[in-house]
């Protein structure tokens, strides 16, 4: 019998022979003890390289990510095209220089209209209400606070953040719209992760004349609204519905 | 159903998928992130260009393919401008992961380009020998040696460890 050359060994390692070609290999290795050796080496390459790699496909996908794929919005679309062209031309090394990937993040998150740009330009991740984690925009600080604990149905005319909506997204994810008073004032989407509180929306929003406390859900963009619409599934929850997810944690 | 939404609707759940190549191609987590949003955008761009009767999962590897090779060349000309690769963390998997792991996604992470590409599509992705020399338009003899050459030197690695 001719002996197995490294092709037909590799071949067969990776299931690429025909079933003969397969017999002859097995019957080869049933009194080789080299070649079964060297067979036994290459699967466990291959079953050590799945382990390292298969990790992957149960994290969960980054949101900015699986935004790029979700249906366009009206406001999205147009503005969306600089946003990528830009990121594309910092190619994907540029993801460690920090300032450029912390002024490109907001941008990755949403398909953004130049709005949102400027207003990341303006109100940088890295002050105390956002932080920035493996490229994705967290609330932080008072935000996060305000996100945890604070129910739309128990005001604090006091507090610096207003509760909107909350609701479960399409995707199982409790996600609140909030109103954040300081000047500037911002409003937004957060959608709780083990992490945190994503941000997938900010923008700028319009102080109610007089700076009277309004209803936060009427105080919402029209982004952030039609970013609810995106994302909800069935209705907003009611006063006790919002009390429980927050006893449960928001999960 | 107009093509860029089948390819968008299609690629959500390729996108693990994508994410594991795109880790296995660029080695470090954030570029391989980055590396699929390119990719993405430049799918969503090309809707027109896929057929149909073609599966949507090789087609969107040889995109992924390509546009790491072009990351690659526009990486070589400004090589400067990046930080040295132990600044980020290494493709797989952060600190709970075993040793081993984290040293062999290394050992992947330092092949040649040509013995990488055919270690992610083949040995990782898991396709045919046909399957990837299509994808990579090179002649099946082309990919078991250069497949053949890289088992060599990860096998040389995974012997320091037994």
């Amino acid at each position: 019998m001719n002996p197995i050359d490294d092709d037909t060994l590799q071949a067969y390692v990776d299931g690429e022979l025909e079933p003969a070609s397969a017999a002859l290999v097995d019957a080869a290795l049933a009194h080789d003890e080299m070649l079964a050796r060297r067979v036994q080496q290459a699967q466990a390459l291959r079953t050590q390289l799945k382990a390292a790699f298969d990790p992957v496909l149960d994290e969960p996908v980054p949101e900015h990510l699986s935004a790029l794929l979700q249906p366009p919005s009206p406001q999205a679309a147009t503005p969306a095209a600089p946003v990528a062209m830009a990121r594309h031309r910092r190619g994907f090394g540029a993801g460690r220089r920090r300032a450029p990937r912390r002024w490109a993040m907001p941008a990755a998150a949403v398909a953004a209209s130049l709005a949102v740009l400027a207003v990341a330009l303006w109100w940088q991740p890295g002050n105390d209400l956002v932080r920035v984690q493996n490229g994705q925009q967290f609330a932080a600080g008072a935000l996060s606070k305000a996100l945890n604990q604070s129910l739309a149905s128990e005001p604090d005319p006091r507090a610096t953040v207003t509760i909107g909506l909350t609701f479960r997204s399409a995707d199982g994810r409790i996600c609140r719209t909030f109103v954040e008073h300081a000047k500037p004032a911002m409003a937004g989407l957060a959608c709780h992760h083990r992490a945190g509180w994503s941000l997938p929306v900010i923008r700028a929003a319009e102080q109610p004349a007089g700076g009277e406390l309004r209803q936060a859900a009427s105080d919402m963009p029209r982004d952030v609204q039609a970013a609810v619409d995106a994302r909800i599934r069935g209705e907003a929850f009611n006063a006790q519905q919002e009390r429980a997810a927050r006893a449960a944690g928001w999960r | 159903m107009d093509p860029s939404q089948a390819v968008r609707e299609g690629l959500i759940p390729l996108l693990p998928r994508l994410r594991r190549l795109a880790r296995a191609l660029a080695g470090q987590i954030a570029d391989a992130d980055d590396l699929v949003q390119i990719v993405l955008e430049r799918a969503l761009n090309r809707a027109a260009q896929w057929r149909p009767d073609a599966p949507l999962d090789k087609w969107v590897f040889a995109i992924a393919r390509n546009a790491w090779r072009d990351e690659m060349r526009a990486r070589g000309r400004s090589q400067n401008l990046f930080v040295p690769e132990e600044a980020g963390v290494t493709a797989a998997d952060g600190s709970s992961a075993p040793a081993q792991k984290l040293e062999l996604a290394a050992a992947v992470a330092a092949l040649p380009p040509d013995h990488r590409e055919v270690v992610a599509l083949v040995l990782i992705e898991g396709l045919s020998y046909n399957e990837a020399a299509d994808l990579l338009q090179v002649p099946v003899g082309t990919i078991t040696s250069r497949l053949a050459r890289a088992r060599t030197t990860l096998q040389a690695h995974l012997g320091k460890d037994t």
